[in-house]
C-alpha cells in the first residue's frame, strides 16, 4: 500500500515537525520572573496524577462551566480517543493485546460502531452548542468548523467505508477467492444466500432465501467464517446505513465505493494528523500538558510565577471552545463597542500573534490594546476555562507591554485642563459608533424646560461631597452642566471632569423635583465623548486643538 | 471705559437751595439707541454733547423691541422708503458694528389658509425695492429650519439679522465718552426755562435722590422716543404721538438658527427672532394712553401664541421664559388711525416751527435705521451750530466696549468654563454669571452705587434673564451687594422687591404650565418663607418672648 | 409592571406634609397604608410650621395669636379649610405631628397661643408657630436682642450675616458678624454637603476654633441651617458646650436642609409604623373598579407599578407639587381630573404687582371639598365616595400669604383620615 504509506509518511512529518515548532515557540517574549516551585516533587506527583484523572480523563473542568459541553466533549473524547487506540491503532494496539483480532469481530465491530456513533453525537451537540448561542456564532471561526468538520468527515467516511463494505459483492468474493473453499457446486450460492440474508451483502442476483438454501448457508458460514466475522448487526451504525443505502447499493457496488470511501477515510485522517500542529488542533497535545501543570487550580497565585514555557503552553492550551467570552464580567462593553479583543478568546489570538513577534496592524493593535485595558482583571475566564489556561497571568503579564505600543488616549487627555479638553472634543467629528444608553437626551432642549433653578442635584451629588474644592476639582458641578446644556452650550460641557467622575447613583435625578434626567444625561456625554474619542479622533473643521 | 460723572462748572445759587448747573453745547434728552448713536455721531465730528436719561439706557421701546435688522421685506408692500432704508442702514451696521450682531438670515413663510395674492406679489415687491429675496423650495425651507409647519405653501430667504440692542447702545454711548462725551443717568427733565425764542436752560430731576439739576446747552435734541411728546410740551411745542405698546414673548430655548416671518401683510405675530441662546416671539399692537403704561399682558400673549403657531407649531407648547413690550412712537401726521396706517418712518422735527429754535425732536422709526436718525439730526444740529465736520458714522467703526460684553448670550458660561478664578462662584445660576463679572460690571458704573443696582446690573448683563427669572439670583446677588458694601439698611431689600417687581412684569403673562411651577415657588420663596411682601415698618407687636 | 397585590385601605397621594401627616395619622389608627410621592414642597420648605399668620391679606395684618387668626379668618371666609375643623382637631393634630418627629429626633418647639418670631436669611422677622429646637435660640435672641454673632462661610451663596446685621440693625444693633473659612471647604459650599462634615466632632472643633476670637462679648452663635442632616440637636448641643454659647440655626435658601431633614424623618419613621411608601414615584393613572376601589397606575418605564386602595387621600399639593396643572387656558387636576375652582380666566390669575398685598387670586383656587373633606364634582356632590383631599391642593386659601401652610396641611390631613374612619 505504497499509497497509504506515503500518506502516512507526509502526514507525520507535518505533524511531527509542526508540533515542535509549536513546542519551541513556548518561550515567547516574556519578561517573566524566575519561577519557582512551592510545594515538593512528591505532592507534584500526586498532584499531576490527580490533574490527570479528573481534569484531562473527567474532563471535571468542562463540567463546572456546561454540562452541554462537558457531555459532547466526553463523547467526542473518549469516541475518538477509543477509535485511534483500538481501530486506527489496531495493529500495534489491539492486535498486541488480543492476538486473535479481526476488525470483523466483536467486541471490536460493536466498539468501533460504539466509538463512532459516541464521537458523531458528540460532534452533533457541539455544532448545536455553537449554532444556538448568537455570541458564540460571532466568536465560531474558521478553524473552529475545520476542526468539527474534519473529524465528522472521518467518522462519516469510515462509517460509509464500513457500510459499502458490508455491501460489497466485490469485497465478498476477494475474501471467498482466498479464504473459502466450495466442497460441492451449489456450497457458494448458499453461502452467497447466507450472507446476503444476514450479513447484508448485496449482490447483483436475487440470490434464494429458503430455509434449506439458508441452513446450508450458516454451517458454511460457521465453517469458514466466524472465526473471523461477527454478525454485522453488531455493527449498529454501519448495517442500517447499508441498509439505508439499499436504492443506491448497485450504483456504489458497480463503482467500488468501498475503495471510493477507504480512500476518502484515510486521506481525512492524513488530513487530521497532519493538521495537529496547526491552531486549535494541537490541544489535544497542548491541552493535557497544560492541566497537569496547572494541577488543579483555578486561580492565579502570588508564589506561583509561571515560566516562559508555561506560558506559552497556557496560550497553546487553547481549544476555542469560547467558555471565557460566554462569561465574560465585561461582555456587555462588547456588544455596545464591538471590539472582539474585549472578549478573551480574541484577546487570547491576538496575545499569542503579539507574543510570538507577529506582524499585526496598527488597528489590530489598537483593538487589542482597548481590550487589554478593559478586562477588569475579574478572574472570571481564569477561574471557569477548561483547558485551565492562566489567563490572568497572560494579561496582567501582557498590559504593560501592549499599552506601551498601542497607548490609551484617555492617558493624553487626562493631562489637558478642562479647558483644552473641551476643545479637543469640540474639533472631533460626531460619531455613532457607540450608542449611548440613552440617546439624544443632552441636545433635546425639552430634556431641560422644567428646571427651576434649585441646584438641589448638585446639593445631593455624593461626588460633589466629597471634593474639598468641588468647582476646582470637578470643573463644573452638576447644575451648572444643566444649565450649560439648557443653553445649547454642550461642548463646553464635555471636557469636565464632573462628568467624568459621576458614579451615576443617581441621586441627582432621583432628587430631582421636575424630574430632569441629569444623571442619564451626564451618562450619555460621557459616551458621547467616548464614542469621539475612540474613531480614531478624525478632527472635523473644528476650532479646536487635536489630540 | 468708565463713564465719566458730572463736570461741574458752577453752581449758581437760586434763593435758599444751591443747583448744580451742568454746560455744554449739545444736550440730549434721552439715551436709547438714537440718543446713544447722536451722541457717538456728534463726537466723531467733534461737538461736545452731554447725553441725560430718565432711568437707564434702552429703557423705552430700544429696551424692548425685537432685536431685529430688517432686511426690509417686511415693508415692500406698505411702506418702500421704510424697506430700501432698512436694506442700506442693515448693510451699513453689519460692516461697523458686527459685534452687536448675527448675521443670521431669515425666511418668510406663508402657511395654507394665508393670502395667496400677497405671496405672488411678493417676489415682484421685493424686486422694486432691490432688497434681495430667493425664492426656496418647501422641502429646503423645512431642512434650514426643521419646526416649520407642514402646511407651509410659500417661503423665501431674506438677509435679516438679529441685533442685540443692549450692546448698541451700550457701545455707542462708550465710544461717545471716550470720544470726550458725557452723560447722566436717573435725569429727568422737568422743565425748560425759556428766552428769547430759545430755551436757556433744562431742569432735571433725580428721580432716585430727589436733587435737582440744570443743563445749559446751546442746543437740545428731543431724543426721549415716546415721550417725547411730552417732552416738547416742557418747551410748549405740539407734537401729537400715539402711542402703540407691541408686546414680545421670550422662549427659553432658541428655536429657529434664522429669523423668520410670516409672508403676509405686516400683522401681529408675524416675527420669531433669535437672541442668542433664546428666541423672541412677537408682535402686537396696542393703542395706550401713556407710554409709562406700557406692559405685556395675558391677552396679548395668548393673541400672539395662537397666531404664530400655524408657521411655527411648537410654540404652543414650548417653554417661555418672559414677556416684555415696548411703546412706539408713531407720529401722526394728519389724521388719526390705526397705528400700523402711521408711518413707521421717522420724524425730524426742527422747533423753530414753534418758535423755539435751538430745540429738535426726533423720534418715530426703528432700531434698524437709528444711525440715519441720528445722522439726519447731527446734521440739523450741526447746521445750527455751524459745523462743518461731516458725519462719519456710515464707515467708521464701532469698536466693541468692556460695557456691553456681559449681554451678550453665552459668554459668561463660556468664560466660566474657559477662564476661571479659582476663588470665584456662580451667583446667577440660570446664565451662570459670576461673581467677578458682576463685580466688575459695578466697577464699571461709578455713578450707580446705591440707586437701583440690581436693576442696573440686570441691565448690563443676563441676570435675571434666564428661567428663574430672577427669583433665585435676585437673592444671591443682593447678599453679595451687602457682603461688599454697596447696598446699607433695609435699601437691599427694597432694591431686590423693585427687581422682583420688575420682573414680574415680564413674567406674569406667561405663567403657564412650567413658568406657573417657577412663579409659585418664587412667591412660596419670597412670601411664604421670606415674609417679603409685608411690612416690616408696621409691626404692631413687638417680637418678645418669654422662655 | 409589576402588581402589587396587597389590597390597601387608603393610598396617600402626595409626600409634601399634607402626605406626610395623612400616612402618619392613618398608621396610627391602625390602617394599612400605601403612599406614594415625588420630591416636591417638603424639601424645599424652611422646616417652620406655619399655623395662620397674615389676616387679612390685603391689608397685610399680622397677629400674635394664631387661634385669635384663625377665628377670624373662618368668620370673613367662610369656604377656608380651617372651618372645617374645630380648634381642638388643629392643635391635636400640630401636637400629635410634632411629637413623632421629636420621637424621630427633630424637636419642635414654640408656644401654645403665640406666633414666634425668627429672623429669616433675607433679614426679615417672620412669624410661625412651631420652630426646629435648634433654631429656638435665634428666636429668644431676636426678642431679647441680645448680643449675637452671626457666622457666615466664605463661598456659601445666598446667606449673608452682613445682610442680616444691616437690616436689623435699627432694631438689634448688638448683632455681629463674622465669615470664616468652612473647615476643608474651599469655593462654592452646598448647605448638604456642610451638613454631612459638620456631622463629624473634629470639624466642629476646628469651626469652633476660627469663631472663638470673634465671639468674646455675644452670649449667641447664629449659624446658617448645616448644623448635621440627620441629628441636628446633637450637633448644637456640642457646639454649644465648645462655646458656652447659646447655639441656632437659621434656614438658608434652597437648597436648604431643613426639607430634607423632615423627609428623612418619614423615610425612616413611616415604614416603621407598617407604611408601604413608593418614594419619587407620582400616580400617572387612577381607574375605579367595580367595587369602588382605586386602582392606581404609579411610576413610569420599568419602575411602573400598579397600587390598589380601598380609600385615597390626594395631598397632592399645588402646581410646585404638580397637584395642580396650568395650561394657558385653565387649571386642572391631573390625577382624578376634579374640578378646580378658579378664577374666570387666565387674565385674572395675578395681580400686576408681584407682591401686592392682596395677593393673587390664582392662589386662591383648587379642589372644593364637602364637609367631609371629600372633593366635589361639577354637581357639588362628592365626585367619589371614597376619596378625600387635604393640604395645598384646597380652595379658597392662600397658604403663602396667610402663612398657614403646613398648619393646615396637617389640620385637613387630620381631618381626613377621621372622615375617612367613620
Amino acid at each position: 500500500m505504497i499509497f497509504f504509506d506515503i500518506g502516512l509518511t507526509l502526514a507525520l512529518s507535518i505533524c511531527v515537525i509542526g508540533i515542535v515548532y509549536r513546542v519551541a515557540r513556548w518561550s515567547g517574549k516574556w519578561t517573566s520572573r524566575t519561577p519557582h516551585l512551592s510545594s515538593g516533587f512528591f505532592l507534584w506527583i500526586v498532584r499531576a496524577v490527580k490533574a490527570v484523572i479528573l481534569d484531562v480523563l473527567f474532563l471535571a473542568r468542562s463540567g463546572r462551566t456546561s454540562f452541554l459541553r462537558w457531555l459532547a466533549h466526553s463523547l467526542v473524547f473518549f469516541g475518538f480517543m477509543g477509535l485511534l487506540l483500538f481501530h486506527a491503532m489496531d495493529e500495534t494496539v489491539t492486535a498486541t493485546f488480543f492476538p486473535f483480532y479481526e476488525s470483523t469481530l466483536d467486541p471490536w465491530q460493536f466498539l468501533r460502531n460504539l466509538f463512532g456513533a459516541m464521537t458523531l453525537v458528540g460532534l452533533a451537540l457541539m455544532v448545536y452548542r455553537r449554532v444556538r448561542s448568537t455570541k458564540l456564532r460571532l466568536l465560531t471561526h474558521f478553524q473552529d468548523w475545520a476542526a468539527l468538520l474534519i473529524i465528522g468527515c472521518i467518522l462519516l467516511s469510515g462509517f460509509l467505508l464500513e457500510a459499502s463494505k458490508i455491501m460489497s459483492p466485490a469485497v465478498f468474493d476477494r475474501m471467498t477467492d482466498e479464504y473459502f473453499v466450495p466442497g460441492e457446486v451449489g456450497d457458494l450460492t448458499a453461502l452467497k444466500a447466507y450472507w446476503a440474508h444476514e450479513y447484508g451483502v448485496v449482490f447483483s442476483v436475487e440470490y434464494p432465501r429458503d430455509e434449506e438454501t439458508l441452513e446450508l448457508g450458516a454451517s458454511l458460514d460457521e465453517d469458514s467464517c466466524v472465526d473471523c466475522h461477527a454478525s454485522t448487526a453488531t455493527a449498529f451504525v454501519s448495517r442500517p446505513l447499508a441498509t439505508a443505502l439499499g436504492p443506491v447499493a448497485f450504483a456504489l457496488n458497480t463503482s467500488r465505493a468501498d475503495q471510493v470511501f477507504w480512500y476518502f477515510h484515510v486521506i481525512f485522517c492524513f488530513i487530521a494528523l497532519a493538521a495537529l500542529p496547526f491552531g486549535k488542533f494541537f490541544h489535544p497535545v497542548s491541552t493535557p500538558i497544560n492541566l497537569v501543570a496547572r494541577q488543579g487550580r483555578r486561580d492565579d497565585l502570588e508564589e506561583f510565577q509561571p515560566s516562559d514555557v508555561l506560558r506559552g503552553v497556557g496560550m497553546d492550551a487553547c481549544t476555542r471552545c469560547g467558555e471565557c467570552s460566554l462569561h465574560c464580567s465585561v461582555a456587555p462593553a462588547f456588544t455596545v463597542l464591538g471590539n472582539q479583543n474585549i472578549l478573551p478568546s480574541e484577546k487570547l489570538v491576538s496575545l499569542k500573534q503579539f507574543q510570538t513577534g507577529e506582524q499585526m496592524s496598527q488597528a489590530s493593535l489598537t483593538a487589542f490594546s482597548e481590550g487589554s485595558r478593559i478586562c477588569t482583571e475579574c478572574l472570571r475566564c481564569t477561574d471557569l476555562c477548561p483547558s485551565g489556561i492562566n489567563l490572568q497571568d497572560l494579561w496582567i503579564a501582557s498590559k504593560a507591554q501592549i499599552t506601551k505600543r498601542a497607548p490609551s488616549p484617555n492617558d493624553l487627555l487626562r493631562k489637558k485642563t478642562a479647558a483644552q479638553r473641551a476643545r479637543v472634543f469640540d474639533d472631533l467629528c460626531k460619531s455613532s459608533s457607540i450608542l449611548p444608553a440613552v440617546a439624544g437626551l443632552a441636545d433635546d432642549s425639552a430634556s431641560y424646560w422644567a428646571c427651576v433653578q434649585c441646584t438641589t442635584c448638585t446639593s445631593v451629588c455624593p461626588v460633589v461631597a466629597v471634593c474639598e474644592d468641588p468647582s476646582r476639582d470637578l470643573d463644573l458641578l452638576p447644575q451648572q452642566i444643566m444649565n450649560l446644556l439648557r443653553m445649547g452650550l454642550k461642548e463646553e460641557t464635555l471636557g469636565a471632569r464632573m462628568v467624568w467622575s459621576c458614579t451615576t447613583c443617581y441621586k441627582c435625578q432621583e432628587h430631582c423635583p421636575q424630574n430632569i434626567r441629569v444623571a442619564d444625561v451626564l451618562y450619555e456625554l460621557r459616551n458621547t465623548v467616548a464614542a469621539r474619542v475612540r474613531d480614531g479622533g478624525a478632527s472635523c473643521e473644528g476650532n479646536g486643538e487635536s489630540l | 471705559m468708565n463713564e465719566s460723572f458730572f463736570v461741574v462748572c458752577c453752581n449758581r445759587s437760586e434763593g435758599a437751595v444751591k443747583v448744580k448747573t451742568l454746560q455744554t453745547r449739545v444736550l440730549i434728552v434721552g439715551g436709547g439707541a438714537t440718543g446713544t448713536g447722536l451722541a457717538r455721531d456728534l463726537a466723531l465730528r467733534g461737538v461736545p454733547c452731554l447725553l441725560a436719561e430718565r432711568r437707564d439706557i434702552n429703557a423705552g421701546a430700544s429696551g424692548g423691541n425685537h432685536g431685529l435688522l430688517h432686511s426690509g421685506a417686511r415693508y415692500v408692500a406698505s411702506d418702500m422708503e421704510a424697506a430700501v432704508e432698512c436694506r442700506e442702514e442693515g448693510a451699513i451696521l453689519k460692516a461697523v458694528a458686527p459685534q452687536c450682531i448675527e448675521d443670521t438670515g431669515g425666511l418668510f413663510v406663508a402657511v395654507q389658509g394665508d393670502d395667496e395674492q400677497y405671496v405672488a406679489d411678493f417676489e415682484g415687491m421685493c424686486k422694486k425695492s432691490r432688497i434681495p429675496a430667493r425664492q426656496l423650495d418647501l422641502g429646503e425651507a423645512r431642512e434650514l429650519e426643521p419646526l416649520l409647519s407642514d402646511k407651509l405653501i410659500s417661503a423665501y430667504a431674506v438677509e435679516d439679522a438679529a441685533i442685540d440692542p443692549f450692546m448698541l447702545s451700550l457701545d455707542n454711548m462708550a465710544h461717545a465718552l471716550a470720544l470726550g462725551a458725557q452723560s447722566i443717568r436717573n435725569a429727568k427733565v422737568i422743565g425748560f426755562s425759556m428766552g428769547n425764542g430759545r430755551i436757556q436752560r433744562a431742569l432735571f430731576l433725580d428721580e432716585t435722590s430727589g436733587e435737582s439739576f440744570e443743563v445749559e446747552a446751546e442746543i437740545v435734541v428731543n431724543a426721549t422716543g415716546a415721550w417725547a411728546g411730552i417732552v416738547a410740551a416742557l418747551a410748549g411745542a405740539d407734537i401729537h404721538i400715539l402711542y402703540s405698546s407691541g408686546s414680545l414673548l421670550v422662549t427659553q430655548d432658541r428655536l429657529t438658527k434664522r429669523v423668520v416671518n410670516r409672508l403676509r401683510k405686516a400683522s401681529d405675530s408675524d416675527i420669531l427672532v433669535p437672541g442668542g441662546t433664546v428666541s423672541v416671539l412677537g408682535t402686537t399692537s396696542v393703542t395706550i394712553d401713556s407710554p409709562d403704561d406700557c406692559r405685556p399682558t395675558v391677552a396679548e400673549t395668548d393673541r400672539i401664541i395662537e397666531d404664530a403657531q400655524a408657521m411655527i407649531p411648537i410654540l404652543a407648547t414650548t417653554r417661555y421664559i418672559r414677556a416684555y413690550a415696548g411703546v412706539r412712537p408713531l407720529v401722526l401726521l394728519g389724521e388719526s388711525g390705526d397705528a400700523r396706517s402711521v408711518s413707521r418712518g421717522f420724524s425730524l422735527i426742527d422747533h423753530a416751527r414753534d418758535n423755539v429754535d435751538n430745540f429738535i425732536t426726533i423720534t418715530g422709526g426703528k432700531l434698524t435705521t437709528f444711525r440715519l436718525m441720528a445722522e439726519k439730526t447731527a446734521d440739523m444740529v450741526c447746521n445750527k451750530l455751524g459745523v462743518t465736520a461731516p458725519c462719519v458714522t456710515r464707515t467708521e467703526p464701532l469698536p466693541a466696549s468692556t460695557m456691553g460684553r456681559w449681554t451678550e448670550p453665552g459668554l459668561a458660561p463660556k468664560s466660566w468654563v474657559r477662564n476661571r478664578d479659582e476663588a470665584d462662584l456662580i451667583l446667577c445660576e440660570c446664565e451662570m454669571v459670576s461673581r467677578n463679572s458682576i463685580d466688575s460690571i459695578i466697577e464699571n458704573m461709578p455713578g450707580m452705587r446705591g440707586n437701583s443696582m440690581l436693576k442696573a446690573i440686570g441691565l448690563r448683563s443676563r441676570v435675571g434673564k434666564g428661567p428663574c427669572q430672577g427669583g433665585f439670583c435676585g437673592l444671591r446677588i443682593t447678599g453679595h451687594l451687602y457682603d461688599q458694601g454697596h447696598v446699607s439698611d433695609e435699601q437691599g431689600l427694597t432694591e431686590l422687591k423693585t427687581f422682583v417687581g420688575r420682573r414680574w412684569r415680564g413674567f406674569s403673562p406667561v405663567l403657564w404650565g412650567l413658568p406657573m411651577v417657577q412663579a409659585d415657588l418664587q412667591e412660596a420663596l419670597y412670601c411664604g418663607a421670606l415674609d417679603m411682601e409685608l411690612d416690616h415698618n408696621t409691626d404692631d407687636f413687638t417680637c418678645e418672648d418669654d422662655e | 409592571m409589576t402588581r402589587n397585590d396587597d389590597i390597601y385601605d387608603v393610598m396617600v397621594i402626595g409626600a409634601g406634609f399634607a402626605g406626610m401627616a395623612a400616612a402618619l395619622f392613618a398608621s396610627a389608627q391602625g390602617l394599612k397604608v400605601v403612599q406614594t410621592g415625588a420630591t416636591g414642597g417638603i424639601d424645599f420648605s424652611t422646616g417652620f410650621i406655619d399655623l395662620m399668620g397674615v389676616h387679612p391679606i390685603a391689608e397685610g395684618k399680622r397677629w400674635q395669636n394664631p387661634w385669635l387668626a384663625i377665628e377670624a379668618v373662618i368668620r370673613d371666609c367662610p369656604k377656608h379649610p380651617y372651618g372645617l375643623l374645630s380648634k381642638d382637631e388643629i392643635f391635636e393634630s400640630v401636637d400629635t405631628f410634632t411629637r413623632f418627629l421629636a420621637e424621630q429626633g427633630l424637636e419642635y418647639v414654640g408656644h401654645f397661643a403665640r406666633n414666634t418670631c425668627s429672623v429669616t436669611p433675607a433679614g426679615t422677622i417672620k412669624r410661625t408657630y412651631r420652630v426646629p429646637k435648634t433654631a429656638w435660640n435665634g428666636s429668644l435672641a431676636l426678642g431679647k436682642k441680645a448680643p449675637t454673632l452671626i457666622v457666615d462661610f466664605h463661598g456659601l451663596k445666598g446667606f449673608s450675616g452682613t445682610q442680616l446685621v444691616e437690616t436689623q440693625k435699627h432694631h438689634w444693633p448688638e448683632l455681629k458678624t463674622v465669615r470664616i473659612q468652612f473647615p476643608g471647604g474651599h469655593g462654592e459650599l452646598y448647605p448638604e454637603h456642610m451638613a454631612w462634615a459638620l456631622a463629624d466632632p473634629t470639624v466642629q472643633e476646628k469651626m469652633i476654633a476660627a469663631i472663638m476670637p470673634h465671639a468674646v462679648d455675644v452670649e449667641y452663635l447664629g449659624f446658617p441651617a448645616v448644623l448635621g442632616l440627620n441629628d441636628p440637636q446633637k450637633v448644637v448641643d456640642h457646639l454649644a458646650e465648645l462655646s458656652g454659647k447659646h447655639v441656632f440655626e437659621i434656614p438658608t435658601m434652597p437648597p436648604s436642609i431643613a426639607g430634607p431633614r423632615l423627609r428623612a424623618v418619614f423615610d425612616r419613621g413611616l415604614p416603621s409604623l407598617g407604611v408601604c411608601t413608593h418614594s419619587q414615584k407620582m400616580v400617572t393613572d387612577v381607574q375605579v373598579l367595580d367595587s369602588g376601589m382605586f386602582e392606581f397606575s404609579v411610576g413610569t418605564g420599568a419602575a411602573k407599578l400598579s397600587v390598589t386602595a380601598k380609600k385615597a387621600i390626594l395631598a397632592t399639593g399645588r402646581f410646585f407639587g404638580k397637584g395642580l396643572q396650568a395650561e394657558r387656558k385653565k387649571l386642572v387636576e391631573p390625577v382624578f381630573d376634579l374640578p378646580v375652582v378658579q378664577p374666570e380666566a387666565r387674565e385674572q390669575w395675578h395681580g400686576q404687582e408681584f407682591f401686592a398685598p392682596q395677593g393673587h387670586p390664582v392662589n386662591s383656587a383648587g379642589i372644593e371639598v364637602d364637609e367631609r373633606l371629600r372633593p366635589m364634582d361639577a354637581s357639588g356632590r362628592p365626585a367619589y365616595d371614597n376619596l378625600y383631599a387635604a393640604g395645598a391642593i384646597l380652595a379658597h386659601h392662600d397658604w403663602m400669604r396667610m402663612k398657614c401652610g403646613a398648619g393646615l396641611a396637617i389640620a385637613t390631613a387630620y381631618k381626613a383620615v377621621k372622615e375617612l374612619m367613620r
